[in-house]
């Protein structure tokens, strides 16, 4: 459903994962060969709630058409209130890009667990399509200044 | 910035390069600013392939080295003592997953995998350009280790672990040790009996000072980090003294007006408020069930001197170095109506049928019928097409043929019938199918979407099947009793997967990190899962990796210290204001407040810190940074990701 | 370096054999791994995949057999072979015997320049006569350690290695070094046989070409393959239509050998998913008695197989026969699920899915004592619920296939537990 129509873009995602538990999740649907769109790419840290919001918006400057976090949800090994937390890391992101004129909804979170292959293919083919009709990042006034 | 960075694009034997086009990528990247050697390797991983690399480290005098292969799961130890042989700082090596998030996953599109593999490498080497060297925190460790369930697996681990010259604390949640088998009777393959193996691993436990033993205890809270664990345990009373003994339990539990279902029977029979699970339970006093003790007085009655009322629940801190999760599996329980399961008389769970065998002497009864005819009927929650259980429970298959063979021994007559999809009886657990065979067992296959039908009518059952063996006929057979041979399921542990955070697999048993790897360890550091808890397993399979999970932790903790990762958080004096938000989102207490250079700052304690990073966000001048994940890294990746890729 | 003493002798560098010497050491405990052939890595290495989570065999052996032979506390012997084991008071006396490689190990660099020359052909072992290879060899790419060998038997001592060796590693001179240790403890990794398909004549294993067995079928999907494509033998073509049949050598009582060897189901399943990614439009049929999918992930394993296409009869084959004309072959069985009776098929290309036997040889090396075997001639584990790698002799365990049949994850957790017991036994000594 994410095949490339003719004249269409692959929207380039960012995902945010985590070492112990989403990206594990992530590598799962590898070793299954489950397909997701190959312009996701992720960057993996400790945790979600160590992301800072600047990076997701100098990810749009550079060109990403959105960001997706993978977070931990309630197995985070770190601290029960992660969700919380990075749920307040997008918040802040939102506004930001919001006020530089980027679509909000370019941010996504979910929590994706350790064996939660399926789930993340599922979120990388939506997001994609709910991309693919935001357009290109470099429609929005936000995303303007791309020359770099 | 680093000058000197050498790549390594990974074959990985095919697994990446029959989808990935290797030299592509590696000509993409091999003029990026700052790389000096850049090379394709059939198996970076392999002996031969890190003895070219410390060469052409120590050869090229590289500062930086980047190796697109594998997940980093995998692999990054491998390579980080690699960099650390040829004189790189481990934390400036920068392992690239080309293999599970590009090449097998994209392995339907090879060109935009290539891509892929490109802005990904590309991305590592800006990374490894602004990696900084690092050292490990050395701590201490503490010389103890908590097993939580003392089933068969966590007695066992116990008793290696004591050997070692570790002290052990053995919780266990019920006033009884020993686990599942002692419900089971004789066991395969030695047929030795479940309670004489739980005698004979409590009889070494207490012959070893360094075990501490809890009944009816539960995990509370958990926290600190590998190596310094602190562990909340809560002790529930036994209300009878553990130290003192007397020779008339069993008179006193004959005595206790109470009845209650018995769980330890599947609720087959009753039992006291004042109860053992069985005659030779240990330990050996009995326990009082509080919740459902009347409190009449009459067990009081003989030997006061071992009742104490006023016991009260306990709570303990104990001080650890690492943890083994050894609680176990519940059997499978069908589901009302499932093959007629508790809406007729003549239909028992295997678990119950063996502790109706362990309870009947002389003739085998059920609800007052002499049973001479037995239908087993396999697979019962196990290898569930629709339903949750789509894993094979690996223990069932042979557990009913041997049910079989023991009843054949003990009752001659008795014939039986094996309703089954596949006979599993792997390895030498065969010669058991064997005998069963030749003692004249009756074998019917039927087909996953056209199950046996059990049809009850009044005190008469009958169970009909298509039997695949015989073309398809439809037999039918008229058992005294249905024998439902269920698998394993997770035991209900919620709480405690919380409070560990173990991670759950795919079938709900705790996970390793791998199978072939790391098949005792979790993602937690320092909490290793053995026994059944891990996924179905027969005892000795229990005790292998039981066994396994003890040279684990005596491993790790034997050395009396351990190094930390130090990806720790750093504030940056300059820009730091104090206003204490880090200190507030920090629940490591590893922020503190200090004096320096005139102005107050926050400062790390990095024996503390834990890295997970949630003080970056919440500084608004943004004055801190993770070590290993700083901005310009990050950044540094986002950019290399981004920059397009030509030809 | 080289010590007199040990803590414990690991007989057997395959994968259980390594796991145990690798967790012994973390341990702290001085271990020396004796390997009869020229690299460590046993069966393992050899393979393509492996089940359940189709991991690349050398991605998990390689690295591992890197760090055994590189930890300080393990000391690693090949082509070497335990002569003799005599107990002495609490410990052991053990002979080694250090075959001559003719090639000087600290100087032999794995060029390949003498393979490129030396004149003699022969059948390669390690491919298991798939292909040849030479008089001095490396024994694989991913070989450990990965010097060449002379195997003299075949050598016709022309020289001509010797002259084009950049090293001067090549040393005709070489005798057979013996060396004395003493040791406080033993584990037996010896591993196990394949059965040999020649065993069952009537599935033409030898006789026709286009039957293959299951390790040569393992080798074709190899990264280290010797075509880099899977071929029939007999014409290069590329077969279309490939059967498997299960149970060979294994749960039969005419062989001798009436257990299961818990293995062959999971890898033909394992070969299947992955020749359906070589080869897309070939048919695969699996004939089978029970798809015995046990372990931890298995039964999805087998389940996407069947989603992927993979064909399974219940059938016991009787006979194979080859078809001159196209050497395909047909297959005899006895369909037990269908329709009943006697059936046949016509194949292009047969596998056959052969068991494990023991490897019993280690035993004659026991002087002092008899080390006891089970009744098929493994190891036999005295307390196998309790001490699985107990033996009946003291302080002489056992870890891996050689106790019994069983796959990589299991082999690795009995080696675990071997590792556990030893190290306790170690401590009672003191
Ligand atoms: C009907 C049947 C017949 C069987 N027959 C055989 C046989 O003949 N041969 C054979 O080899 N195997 C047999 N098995 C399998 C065997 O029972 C298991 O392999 C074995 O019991 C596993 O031991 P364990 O220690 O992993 O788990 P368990 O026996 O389940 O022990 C786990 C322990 O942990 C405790 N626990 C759980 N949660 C907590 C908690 N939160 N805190 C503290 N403690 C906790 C439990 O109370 C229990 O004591 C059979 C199984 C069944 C169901
Ligand atoms: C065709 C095939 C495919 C397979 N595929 C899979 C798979 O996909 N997944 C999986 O989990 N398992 C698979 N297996 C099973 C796997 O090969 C075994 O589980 C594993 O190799 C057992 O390891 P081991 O160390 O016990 O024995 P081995 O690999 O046999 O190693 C024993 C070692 O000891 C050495 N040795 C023997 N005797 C002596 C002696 N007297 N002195 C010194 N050294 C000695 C041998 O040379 C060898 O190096 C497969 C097996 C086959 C045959």
């Amino acid at each position: 459903m994410t095949e490339k129509r003719e004249g269409e873009f692959s929207p380039k995602i960012l995902v945010f994962s985590t070492n112990s538990i989403s990206d594990p999740g992530i590598d799962l649907a590898g070793l299954l060969k489950m397909h997701y769109p190959p312009s996701a790419y992720t960057v993996s840290l400790p945790c979600s709630s160590g992301i800072n919001p600047d990076w997701i918006i100098y990810a749009f400057k550079k060109g990403f058409d959105g960001v997706f976090i993978a977070a931990d949800g309630t197995d985070c090994p770190y601290r029960d209130d992660c969700s919380e937390l990075t749920a307040k890391i997008v918040q802040e992101a939102q506004t930001k890009a919001q006020d530089i004129g980027i679509n909000p909804a370019r941010i996504k979170m979910a929590a994706i667990c350790s064996v939660c292959a399926e789930p993340f293919v599922n979120h990388m083919k939506k997001f994609s399509e709910a991309l693919i009709k935001m357009g290109s990042i470099k429609n929005e006034s936000g995303g303007k200044d791309v020359s770099s | 910035m680093k000058k000197r960075i050498g790549v390594y694009i990974c074959h990985c034997g095919g697994n990446i390069s029959d989808y990935v086009d290797v030299k592509k990528v590696m000509h993409s990247v091999e003029n990026e600013e700052g790389v000096v050697l850049a090379k394709t390797t059939v198996f970076a991983c392999s002996d031969s392939s890190q003895k070219e690399m410390v060469q052409d480290i120590l050869e090229n005098k590289l500062d930086g080295m980047v190796v697109a292969s594998c997940s980093p799961k995998l692999h990054l130890h491998t390579f980080r003592s690699v960099a650390e042989r040829a004189g790189i700082n481990p934390y400036e090596y920068i392992q690239v997953n080309i293999r599970e998030q590009d090449s097998w996953a994209h392995s339907d599109k090879p060109e935009e995998a290539t891509e892929k593999a490109i802005r990904l490498v590309r991305s590592g080497i800006r990374r490894a350009a602004q990696a900084k060297p690092l050292t490990p925190n050395e701590i201490s460790v503490t010389n103890g280790v908590a097993v939580i369930g003392g089933g068969a697996a966590g007695m066992r681990a116990a008793i290696e672990l004591a050997d070692t010259g570790l002290n052990v604390y053995l919780i266990e949640k019920e006033h009884f040790l020993g686990g599942r088998i002692s419900q089971w009777g004789a066991l395969f393959e030695s047929g030795e009996r479940g309670e004489e193996l739980v005698e004979r691993l409590y009889k070494e436990i207490i012959k070893r000072n360094n075990i501490k033993i809890w009944t009816g205890a539960e995990v509370e809270s958990f926290s600190g980090c590998v190596g310094n664990f602190d562990l909340g345990i809560k002790i529930h009373p036994r209300f009878i003294k553990t130290d003192k003994g007397c020779e008339k339990f069993e008179e006193i539990i004959k005595q206790c007006p109470v009845e209650v279902p018995d769980e330890f029977n599947f609720g087959l029979t009753k039992r006291k408020a004042i109860y053992k699970n069985y005659k030779k339970a240990f330990p050996e006093q009995p326990a009082i069930d509080i919740d459902n003790c009347t409190k009449c007085g009459i067990c009081e009655q003989t030997c006061p001197e071992v009742f104490d009322f006023n016991q009260k629940v306990e709570k303990l801190n104990l001080k650890i170095g690492a943890v083994i999760l050894t609680t176990g599996f519940s059997p499978y329980e069908p589901k009302e109506g499932e093959y007629g399961y508790k809406n007729s008389d003549t239909v028992l769970s295997l678990q119950q049928f063996r502790r109706l065998m362990e309870l009947s002497n002389g003739k085998l009864v059920f609800n007052n019928k002499e049973i001479k005819n037995i239908g087993f009927i396999y697979c019962v929650g196990s290898r569930q097409k629709g339903g949750d259980n789509k894993y094979c429970s690996r223990f069932c298959c042979t557990a009913a043929i041997h049910t079989s063979l023991l009843l054949k021994e003990k009752y001659k007559d008795i014939k039986t019938y094996h309703l089954f999809r596949d006979i599993r009886t792997y390895g030498k657990q065969e010669l058991l199918y064997r005998d069963s065979c030749k003692n004249g067992d009756i074998y019917l296959k039927f087909d996953e979407n056209q199950p046996p039908e059990v049809i009850t009518e009044g005190e008469n059952t009958i169970v009909r099947i298509k039997d695949l063996l015989t073309e398809g006929e439809e037999i039918e057979i008229n058992p005294d009793l249905i024998v439902l041979v269920t698998g394993m399921v997770p035991r209900n542990n919620e709480r405690l997967e919380k409070i560990f955070k173990v991670p759950i697999g795919r079938d709900r048993f705790f996970n390793e990190i791998h199978p072939k790897l790391r098949p005792v360890e979790t993602v937690i550091d320092g909490v290793f899962i053995a026994g059944t808890s891990q996924g179905p397993k027969n005892l000795t399979e229990s005790i292998l990796s039981s066994l396994s999970s003890s040279a684990k932790t005596y491993s790790l903790l034997s050395g009396g210290t351990l190094q930390l990762e130090p990806i720790v958080a750093i504030v940056n004096k300059n820009a730091c204001e104090w206003c204490g938000k880090c200190d507030e989102v920090c629940i490591y207490d590893a922020i503190e407040k200090k004096e320096a250079e005139g102005k107050t700052i926050a400062y790390v304690n990095e024996a503390l810190c834990k890295g997970c990073g949630s003080c970056i966000p919440v500084c608004e001048q943004r004055a801190i940074e993770l070590k290993g994940y700083t901005n310009k890294e990050i950044m540094g990746m986002i950019d290399g990701i981004m920059e397009e890729v030509n030809g | 370096m080289f010590h007199l003493e040990y803590d414990v002798m690991v007989v057997g560098g395959g994968i259980a054999g390594q796991e145990t010497s690798l967790n012994l050491a973390n341990m702290g405990f001085k271990v020396i791994l004796i390997e009869k052939e020229p690299s460590i890595g046993g069966k393992m290495i050899l393979l393509s995949k492996v089940f359940p989570t189709l991991d690349c065999a050398s991605c998990i052996a390689t690295p591992k057999m890197s760090e055994t032979m590189r930890h300080e506390n393990i000391e690693v012997l090949s082509y070497s072979e335990v002569s003799s084991i005599e107990r002495i008071d609490k410990k052991f006396k053990v002979k080694i015997l250090k075959k001559p490689k003719f090639v000087r190990e600290d100087l032999c660099t794995g060029c390949q320049e003498c393979e490129a020359n030396c004149p003699v052909n022969v059948e390669d072992q390690f491919n298991f006569g798939l292909v040849g290879r030479r008089a001095v060899y490396i024994p694989y790419s991913t070989a450990i350690p990965k010097t060449a060998v002379i195997d003299i038997d075949n050598c016709i001592l022309c020289g001509a290695c010797e002259r084009v060796c950049p090293a001067n590693a090549i040393d005709f001179t070489q005798e057979p070094e013996y060396y004395t240790l003493k040791v406080k403890s033993v584990v037996l990794a010896t591993g196990f046989n394949l059965f040999p398909a020649r065993k069952k004549p009537q599935y033409g294993f030898g006789m026709y070409p286009n039957v293959m067995d299951a390790m040569e079928m393992d080798r074709l999907l190899s990264p280290t393959r010797p075509y880099n494509a899977v071929i029939r033998p007999l014409d290069g073509k590329i077969p279309e239509n490939i059967a498997y049949i299960l149970c060979t050598g294994s749960r039969d009582v005419s062989v001798g050998n009436p257990i299961c060897s818990q293995i062959c189901c999971m890898y033909s399943i394992k070969q299947a998913q992955l020749l359906m990614g070589a080869l897309p439009l070939a048919d695969i049929t699996i004939y089978y008695i029970d798809i015995r999918a046990f372990g931890k992930g298995f039964e999805e394993f087998y389940q996407q197989a069947k989603d992927m296409g993979v064909q399974f009869i219940k059938g016991k084959v009787a006979k194979i026969e080859e078809i001159k004309e196209s050497g395909n072959l047909k297959v005899r069985y006895e369909d037990i699920e269908g329709s009943g009776g006697v059936k046949e098929m016509e194949h292009d290309l047969v596998v056959l899915s052969v068991g494990m036997l023991s490897n019993p040889q280690i035993t004659s090396s026991f002087k002092t004592e008899e080390l006891e075997l089970d009744e098929y001639f493994y190891v036999k584990q005295t307390d196998p619920l309790i001490n699985p790698a107990k033996t009946n002799l003291k302080g002489i365990f056992a870890a891996g296939t050689a106790t019994g049949p069983k796959d990589i994850p299991d082999s690795i957790l009995s080696a675990g537990a071997a590792s556990a017991e030893v190290a306790a036994y170690i401590r009672s000594l003191k």
